[in-house]
């Protein structure tokens, strides 16, 4: 086996140490690029958000720009319910991306009757394996993903990114 | 070409499927040489309507408008149609939908629908990363849903809670399939078979999957030819096998939109059935054979059920009774189904097509007692879209 790093093996010099989004594995959040960057905004201070139609009153998650079912227009953002219940998760064992070290787990979560959003699949982290159970209670947690470049005339804009997953409560 | 004809599926071909040393152009074009050796009379010049369906060729063979590529490797020069189609798992079965269409509107008269997918690429994390475009991006993919064993691990879960499936059922479903695909030269595991000891004794891949319960990720090609019953006649001195009826039912592209009450109902499957056997003019008691969407174990036995092969929650027992084998009630998946011959996801449609027709005509390697009728049954992605084809020996009336 050649050593990767002496020999200097590398397939495409034109894009070394470039940003490539279509191989991101976070979505592009930021006003420039995104109707939707309030809900990252939101996701900042703590809020689990999405947006409601003023027309018919159809909360829809994802959140986004029409109300999926009247196509209006007019919508406002509300807050989710930031607590779940485990229906049934798993623990992948071989194949995650690369990006999601393994073993990566994964619940199917139900936030109750009263919830507009009935069901998400949700990574669970900071938790071992073989520690979560079904029933068990998770909350959202916000943390920092990679920030990535955009080219504004000559300049570069750096911007900031957050994603979202859920904890076991203790 | 007149209207008011009757669209039929006259033969084709496909390339061998597995991890193979070639291009997705090189697979296109073995599996349109394979369906030219099946149906002889059929020339390059012949075909006026070309449907290319491929999901990762954008990512994987870095090409985008892929299918005026196609068209010039095949020698083809289309007058009525000339697209490549995306459906993700049920790419060349939904050209096959669209082809019916086409050609009893009388905008075409002989299109191949030919599917490929190159899975494999030099460094083995690119393929899996690449699934993570496969789901919904910024939504269920960020949280690390990519390669499908850890959702479909969770409806199995479900499934086994709510019904009492077991892993021994779920294993009848592999022990079969890889036998059909150990007689399927083309398959990616031929000539292997399966016994159920090794089944259940498989490493693990996702609660409560093993290595088995899995189909694999595969390269390959097919290639099929959908025209009038008329040209047919002309190409073909075969019996007829009539596209009876369709249906293609989208309910969600992300979890939070999943329909059914838990992860072991999938009334979207029903839904897409119901519309295919009411417009092929039949019930799930005609269907005499069936190539349904095993990308893992727990999906057969689902998709009995939801198909109406059998009562809701008994899946896992007719598995087990033996009703998938070719004494059985029904034979399924009788060329090895995606467990056996691999998934490359746009060629599995017409790979899955292209032995129902070869089960209607009596030309199947593991050929069905006298079937009239068949059905071919997708899911792509995390189970957000379902797509059911029937066909059968005579059209409907």
């Amino acid at each position: 086996m050649a050593d990767l790093e002496e020999a200097k093996i590398v397939g495409t010099p034109a894009l070394d140490g470039r940003y490539i989004s279509e191989m991101d594995m976070w979505p592009l959040e930021c006003q420039e690029f995104n109707r939707l960057y309030q809900f990252y905004d939101n996701l900042r201070e703590g809020r689990f958000t999405t947006t409601k139609c003023q027309k018919c009153g159809h909360i829809a998650f994802p959140p986004g720009v029409i109300c999926p079912k009247c196509w209006s227009e007019e919508l406002e953002w509300v807050d989710l319910p930031q607590r779940a219940k485990v229906v049934t998760f798993t623990e992948t064992q071989a194949g995650a991306p690369i990006g999601f070290p393994p073993p990566i787990i994964m619940a199917w979560l139900n936030f109750g009757k009263d919830s507009p959003l009935k069901h998400l699949l949700g990574r669970i982290i900071n938790c071992a394996e073989g520690e979560l159970k079904e029933d068990d209670e998770v909350k959202l947690v916000v943390f920092e993903v990679p920030s990535h470049p955009i080219e504004i005339k000559k300049d570069t804009k750096i911007c900031d990114r957050v994603y979202y997953a859920f904890e076991r409560v203790k | 070409m007149a209207k008011g004809t009757n669209a039929v599926i006259v033969g084709g071909g496909v390339s061998k499927f597995g991890v193979r040393q070639a291009t997705l152009f090189d697979m296109v074009q073995e599996a349109a040489k394979a369906c030219s050796d099946d149906i002889p009379a059929l020339k390059p010049e012949g075909i006026d309507g070309l449907l290319f369906c491929s999901t990762k060729v954008g990512r994987h063979s870095n090409a985008l408008n892929t299918a005026p590529l196609i068209a010039h490797r095949l020698g083809l020069k289309p007058t009525s149609i000339c697209t490549r189609l995306d459906t993700l798992c049920a790419g060349s079965n939904t050209g096959i939908i669209l082809a019916k269409g086409l050609v009893e509107s009388g905008i075409s008269e002989v299109v191949l629908v030919t599917g490929a997918e190159k899975s494999y690429l030099p460094q083995r994390w690119e393929t899996n990363y690449t699934e993570l475009a496969v789901n919904d991006h910024d939504w269920d993919s960020a949280m690390g849903l990519g390669v499908p064993p850890p959702f479909f691990a969770m409806i199995a879960k479900m499934h086994m809670k709510r019904y009492g499936t077991t892993k021994e059922q779920m294993a009848r479903v592999s022990v079969a399939n890889y036998n059909y695909g150990s007689t399927n030269p083309k398959a990616h595991f031929y000539p292997r078979t399966l016994d159920l000891e090794t089944a259940l004794d498989a490493r693990l891949i996702a609660d409560p999957f093993g290595l088995y319960d899995c189909c694999p990720l595969t390269d390959g090609a097919s290639a099929v030819i959908i025209t009038s019953e008329e040209r047919a006649k002309d190409l073909s001195d075969r019996p007829l096998v009539y596209i009876r009826g369709t249906g293609q039912h989208a309910t969600h592209s992300m979890s939070a939109g999943w329909p059914g009450e838990t992860l072991a109902e999938w009334p979207h499957l029903k839904r897409a059935a119901e519309v295919a056997y009411k417009n092929a003019q039949v019930s799930p008691k005609d269907i005499d054979v069936a190539q349904v969407h095993d990308c893992f174990t727990i999906s057969e036995i689902i998709e009995m059920e939801e198909l109406g092969f059998c009562k809701k929650g008994e899946g896992g027992a007719y598995v087990a009774s033996g009703a998938l084998n070719l004494d059985g009630e029904r034979p399924i998946n009788t060329d090895g189904g995606l467990i056996s011959c691999g998934h490359p996801f746009g060629a599995s449609g017409a790979r899955q097509s292209l032995e129902l027709c070869k089960q209607l005509q009596g030309r199947a390697i593991n050929q069905a007692k006298n079937p009239k009728f068949a059905l071919a049954h997708n899911l792509s992605g995390a189970c957000a879209q379902h797509t059911v084809v029937i066909y059968g020996t005579e059209p409907v009336e």
